[in-house]
């Protein structure tokens, strides 16, 4: 597949798909959109929470990514939006409705989270790791439908791990691990999608292979995509949008060449870096890390930069 | 396209033909087949061999004594505690003695493994058994508290201990509660448990003053299939009925939480509903087994070890494999409780406990990573 994010990103995300009819959210089977509003996100072990009080948008149909520095709170701001995590304060809203209104179920039908760190039984095989993305369409008592197998083969050819489909789980590398994941969490046909690093640790042929399922879904426009990433070049041309965060505050917000700038990264990675626009989107190259002591006068000019158009 | 999809339908086809396709995998077939070999072999020797002799052939025309098998009252007296016809010796022997005693030992193997199975699932430690959660403990402190302290209650000993044991269960639940469970939480909850009622327990042996009761105590403590008849099938047969059809159905759902408390949460479980729910369908088959057996030692840590080595990692295939394996290894070890060192009969705790040892030290000695699943 060919990135050509640079033109893709100037059209709106519902008219990627081409000869798509641009959908609006009204219409049938239109993308969802997922709010979360001034959300307060913490862990039963910690006094203070990890996110104080932050909105968030996430663009219907589009991909929206949550970059920052480790302990940054973009994974638990992720798992607040997918109700893995009670907020202390604020709600998440999917199609204007309050998560916590839903039934776990029914909730899992609309909105897939590919976690950061999954197990699984190394006997179980790739096929049956992938209907268990089906759960939440079954009831208690219920056999496989044809929709399931459907659902499963279209995850599976998606993914582009048929040629696993019979293997043991546990006899998969990493890469091939996660795509198997991946395909379980597409066979589960939510209509928003959160993803927790899901390139992180793998190697460069199973990132793009992983990025290329995300560049489909997001081509696809009928699927609202949140995903929080490491590498901020990758953000940069994968993503709608990008979401910057550090210390549980979002620091920026807005296309990637709004957000992916030196400034930014000076200010919240820590980094000296070179960005340069090309047509794959900004292209980021770090430099050097950034110690606490020049830290304080780049701040104040970095933040005058980014004020304007970017920050809350 | 058009290829690739019928390419696609190829698997499809296999999931699509039957229901209960997974049923017929050649691996389970055969650990059914060799389990039910066992069961044979065990009720053969269990039913030939005792303190009144008798020869193969009598056991056995005993055992197909139409006088017996067809005959409405005698069923009436073995499931529903009626008056028992007029037979011979050797039938009565047979079917009053020693087939209950296998029946029970079935139906204990049965409960115990399946119980098992569900709480390495719940767990998802393969080191639990189905006494992790407080069971055995609290139902071992309600068998010495009737023996020793209460004597007029012993006569409903077996439904005291059971009730015992699923209290303790709720009193483990209660202490890992907050905010919901966690698998650690609840095995460290369960060995607290354990740990007290075990103190409380041994101190009541001082107060015993009476060897038989001492004697009693611990057949009741390690499981004891003597002495037991139809009345125990009738107490047991109910509940482990309730228990195994709701451990077949809960299958499925061992397997969604075998993905980890996040994925299964995030594909849309009510985590802590259903690990509630299942811990209960295990503790129900552990109490019944407790209430007829006491406490059998190793059954339910063992069989679903050997029958996921057998037949992988799919619950469904587990639970169903339990159902075999554990009765197997249950009329097995009851054998040899009650025939080697005839006449005296140990309890078959003792022996499940000295065949369950060494196999358990073979898996360690030959599996990389034992504990988790």
């Amino acid at each position: 597949m060919v990135f050509n994010v640079g033109s893709l990103r100037a059209s709106n995300g519902s008219e990627d798909a081409g000869d798509d009819t641009p959908t609006s959210n009204a219409a049938e089977g239109g993308a969802s959109d997922l709010t979360g509003e001034e959300l307060v996100l913490g862990y039963p072990t910690m006094e203070d929470p990890v996110v104080d009080g932050e909105s968030i948008v996430a663009e219907p149909g589009a991909v929206t990514a949550l970059v920052g520095p480790n302990g940054s709170g973009k994974s638990t701001l992720l798992k607040g939006l997918a109700k893995q995590l009670d907020p202390d304060d604020g709600s998440v809203l999917l199609d204007g409705r309050d998560v916590h209104s839903m039934g776990t179920k029914e909730l899992a039908r609309k909105l897939g989270l590919l976690s950061q760190e999954s197990t699984s039984p190394d006997s179980i095989t790739v096929e049956d790791l992938v209907y268990h993305g089906r759960y939440p369409h079954r009831g208690f008592f219920e056999h496989v439908t044809e929709e399931d197998q459907q659902a499963v083969d279209r995850a599976i050819e998606l993914a582009g791990c048929d040629h696993l489909r019979d293997r043991e789980v546990g006899s998969l590398s990493g890469g091939q691990k996660q795509l198997a994941w991946v395909a379980m969490v597409l066979a589960q046909d939510t209509d928003v999608l959160l993803l927790d690093e899901p390139t992180t640790f793998l190697d460069l042929h199973h990132q793009l292979e992983v990025m290329e399922i995300i560049e489909t879904l997001r081509a696809d426009s009928d699927i609202t995509v949140v995903v929080v990433l490491h590498d901020i070049e990758q953000a940069a041309r994968l993503a709608d949008r990008v979401v910057a965060l550090k210390d549980g505050e979002i620091q920026a917000r807005g296309s990637p060449e709004e957000v992916v700038t030196e400034e930014l990264l000076a200010e919240v990675f820590r980094v000296d870096a070179e960005v340069v626009p090309t047509d794959r989107g900004p292209r980021v190259t770090p430099l050097r890390a950034r110690h606490d002591d020049e830290n304080d006068a780049d701040a104040v000019e970095a933040e005058n930069s980014t004020e304007g158009e970017t920050r809350r | 396209m058009s290829s690739e999809s019928v390419e696609a339908g190829r698997p499809s086809e296999r999931r699509r033909s039957s229901r209960f396709a997974w049923l017929f995998d050649p691996r389970l077939l055969t650990t059914a087949a060799g389990s039910l070999v066992v069961v044979f072999l065990g009720a053969l020797a269990q039913v030939s061999f005792g303190a009144y002799s008798m020869t193969f052939a009598q056991a056995w025309g005993a055992v197909f004594d139409p006088q017996v098998l067809f005959n409405a009252q005698a069923w009436n007296a073995f499931l529903l505690g009626g008056e028992l016809p007029e037979v011979s010796t050797e039938s009565l022997i047979v079917w009053n003695i020693r087939l209950p005693r296998v029946l029970v030992g079935i139906i204990v193997g049965m409960n115990l493994a399946v119980s098992g199975a569900i709480f390495q699932a719940v767990t998802r430690n393969e080191l639990a058994s189905p006494f992790i959660l407080g069971v055995s403990s609290g139902a071992g402190l309600m068998i010495l508290l009737t023996l020793v302290v209460f004597g007029g209650l012993s006569a409903f000993l077996p439904l005291i201990a059971a009730a015992g044991g699923a209290t303790a269960f709720l009193i483990v639940y209660a202490i890992a509660w907050k905010n919901g469970t966690s698998p650690v939480r609840l095995v460290l909850a369960g060995v607290i448990v354990g740990t007290v009622f075990n103190s409380l327990q041994t101190a009541l042996f001082f107060f015993a003053d009476d060897i038989g009761i001492v004697q009693s105590a611990i057949a009741w403590t390690t499981g004891s299939l003597t002495g037991t008849d139809w009345a125990q099938v009738r107490l047991v047969l109910p509940w482990s009925v309730v228990a195994i059809l709701l451990a077949v159905i809960g299958a499925r759902q061992c397997n969604v939480m075998l993905l980890g408390e996040q994925t299964a949460k995030s594909l849309g479980m009510s985590i802590e509903k259903v690990r509630f729910g299942l811990s209960g369908v295990a503790v129900l088959a552990a109490a019944a087994s407790i209430a007829v057996a006491g406490i059998v030692g190793f059954v339910g840590l063992i069989v679903p070890h050997v029958v996921r080595n057998l037949v992988g990692s799919d619950y469904k295939k587990v639970i169903v494999g339990c159902l075999f394996v554990g009765p197997a290894l249950m009329v097995g070890a009851d054998v040899g409780a009650r025939l080697a060192l005839n006449p005296v009969q140990i309890p078959v705790g003792i022996v499940t406990g000295l065949v369950g040892g060494p196999y358990f030290l073979y898996l360690m000695r030959k599996k990389q990573n034992m504990g988790e699943i």
